[in-house]
């Protein structure tokens, strides 16, 4: 049970008119992670996962959610999903516990759940005073409200769209830290194009390139399988550091008495028996981290 | 059921709160007060014009003013309030479209035949509420002056434009699945009405035109019964129903 996956979608097709949209889209989303869907504006982020809520007629392939075949048209599957659109939009005429009560009713909920229900998530998103009615609402709080009328029902896949593009720093913080806080109770996937946002919160990332996936996994694994063959050596003085470059000419000096190797383990051997040989002092040495801008601009490239 | 009620509460709610409500009540009244007060001030108008008038060579004589006077401009006003009506809720589901409201609802497992059905009823409550308040004004006012029964087929004609009325909000539900605009609507049901009126002008279907129930005159009067109606009456709920049912499986289609 640990390893299922909530939502698969193989081979997906999509044309607008004469613009092919996604071409063979594969994604696996496991169980209970927090999944960032990351491509540029236009890659079809939004088409996908509209196709996954049925919304969106689709020219071939297969979605499953927990299992079960997706639809178009058909709202079977939605039960387990819950979905925040990129600009979620509510009857602007009622209050945010009037709104979650149509949503609860829709969804069958009874009257004593949807009324815990609300006020729970209400103070999770941090609307629990707000009294007005949506109308007056910043995006910010529109984006929140969106977060807990998805959460209503308990979903097993919360899809959020874009969920941080149109905020500010501040408003974009309170979303993230939303998300990270239900990943206990559900399987979040949401797309970006903010790569911070994901190294922030995800434990799984897809990238979505050319209406295909380019490169998918687990944040950590793919830092570390695609981690670049570089290292930095820094030297307590510059005596060292001097020395040590004059003997490998690799070496790029960066910062002061700072030097960056290209090149694999064997290169971080060699050099590290040169300055024990030496005995020259470092104060530190480390492989470098890829970040996944890196990461993505390197597939993008090919 | 409970999905179905939910949101037909929220479009009860939609109506209180954005006016809409209020607009049809005031027209209602008011045109209900109308319609009897401009009969009885016709004699007084045309005596306070009739110098005028005899100057130009037209001489005033008394003019009869009845229930019939009053029934009449019932008639007369109450396409204002039908029009009024169409130009109010046209933007029933279009409105939903532009904004995008209906994607969340429609996520949550509402059935989309559930929202076109809840809002086909909250607009036939509003409709004939509407409606029969003037009506019912109207009724009691004239009755305060004259006697009505002398307006022998007033329920009759009263029951035949309010049927009317029941149509062309079918045909604003089918329009709404079809256009994603407001204009769609309003052109197409606008449309529809003209060109029913004016297929009315050949006399071999024109007992078969759901325009034909806007003629009242010849009912008031009892030079008509309603049984020279029965055709049309059948012919308009058939239209209406086929409307309605047409609208399901578009709706049901449609990209939102």
């Amino acid at each position: 049970m640990s390893e299922m996956e909530i939502l698969t979608i193989s081979n997906l097709q999509k044309r607008f008119g004469e613009k092919q949209v996604l071409r063979g889209l594969n994604l696996s989303v496991p169980e209970h992670s927090v999944f960032g869907f990351v491509g540029r504006n236009g890659a079809g982020k939004t088409t996908a996962m509209k196709a996954v809520l049925g919304l969106l007629r689709t020219d071939g392939g297969e979605i499953r959610v927990a299992g079960e075949k997706v639809l178009y048209g058909q709202t079977a599957t939605n039960r387990y999903i819950g979905y925040l659109p990129d600009v979620p939009e509510f009857y602007s005429f009622m209050t945010a516990h009037e709104y979650l009560k149509l949503c609860g009713e829709s969804l069958g909920m009874n009257r004593h759940a949807i009324d815990q229900r609300s006020t729970q998530l209400l103070s999770l998103v941090g609307l629990s005073a707000e009294k007005h009615r949506i109308k007056g609402y910043s995006r910010g709080m529109k984006q929140r409200l969106g977060i807990a009328q998805a959460l209503l029902a308990r979903p097993k896949l919360l899809i959020c769209d874009e969920p941080t593009s149109a905020l500010d720093p501040i408003g974009r913080k309170d979303i993230l830290d939303i998300l990270l806080a239900v990943k206990d109770e559900t399987t979040v996937l949401f797309s970006t194009h903010i790569l911070s946002d994901v190294e922030r919160i995800c434990t799984d990332v897809a990238l979505l390139h050319n209406g295909q996936i380019a490169m998918q996994g687990s944040v950590d694994l793919l830092k570390r399988t695609r981690r670049p063959e570089a290292f930095t050596v820094e030297m307590t003085d510059h005596h060292a550091a001097v020395h040590l470059a004059n003997a490998f000419c690799d070496a790029r000096p960066t910062e002061q008495d700072t030097l960056v190797f290209s090149g694999g383990e064997m290169q971080m051997f060699a050099v590290l028996d040169f300055i024990q040989r030496n005995k020259l002092s470092i104060r530190r040495i480390e492989r470098s981290e890829a970040s996944l801008e890196s990461l993505f601009m390197e597939v993008l490239k090919k | 059921m409970s999905a179905f009620t939910a949101f037909f509460k929220k479009e009860v709610l939609e109506n209180l709160r954005n006016g809409k409500l209020i607009i049809l009540g005031i027209l209602s009244f008011a045109l209900g007060i109308m319609n009897p007060a401009i009969a009885k001030l016709t004699p007084w108008l045309l005596d306070l014009l009739s110098e005028q008038l005899a100057g130009s060579g037209m001489i005033v004589t008394d003019v009869p003013v009845n229930a019939l006077t009053a029934w009449t401009q019932f008639f007369k006003n109450i396409p204002i309030a039908l029009i009024v009506f169409v130009f109010l809720y046209s933007s029933t589901l279009t409105g939903e479209y532009e904004t995008g409201t209906l994607v969340l609802i429609l996520t949550k497992g509402l059935s989309r035949y559930q929202v076109l059905l809840a809002k086909f009823g909250t607009m036939l409550i509003l409709w004939s509420s509407a409606y029969w308040l003037c009506f019912g004004i109207t009724y009691a006012y004239t009755a305060y002056f004259w006697d009505n029964s002398i307006a022998v087929g007033r329920f009759s004609a009263a029951i035949h434009w309010w049927l009317f009325g029941v149509f062309v909000v079918a045909l604003m539900i089918l329009f709404s699945t079809l256009s994603k605009q407001y204009s769609g609507v309003l052109l197409g049901t606008g449309g529809s009405v003209l060109a029913l009126y004016l297929l009315g002008f050949l006399p071999k279907i024109a007992n078969y035109t759901p325009t034909a129930l806007m003629h009242s005159t010849a009912l008031l009067a009892g030079a008509e019964s309603a049984d020279d109606y029965r055709k049309t009456i059948v012919v308009t709920a058939l239209i209406s129903i086929a409307c309605i049912c047409t609208s399901i499986p578009v709706f049901n289609k449609k990209q939102l």
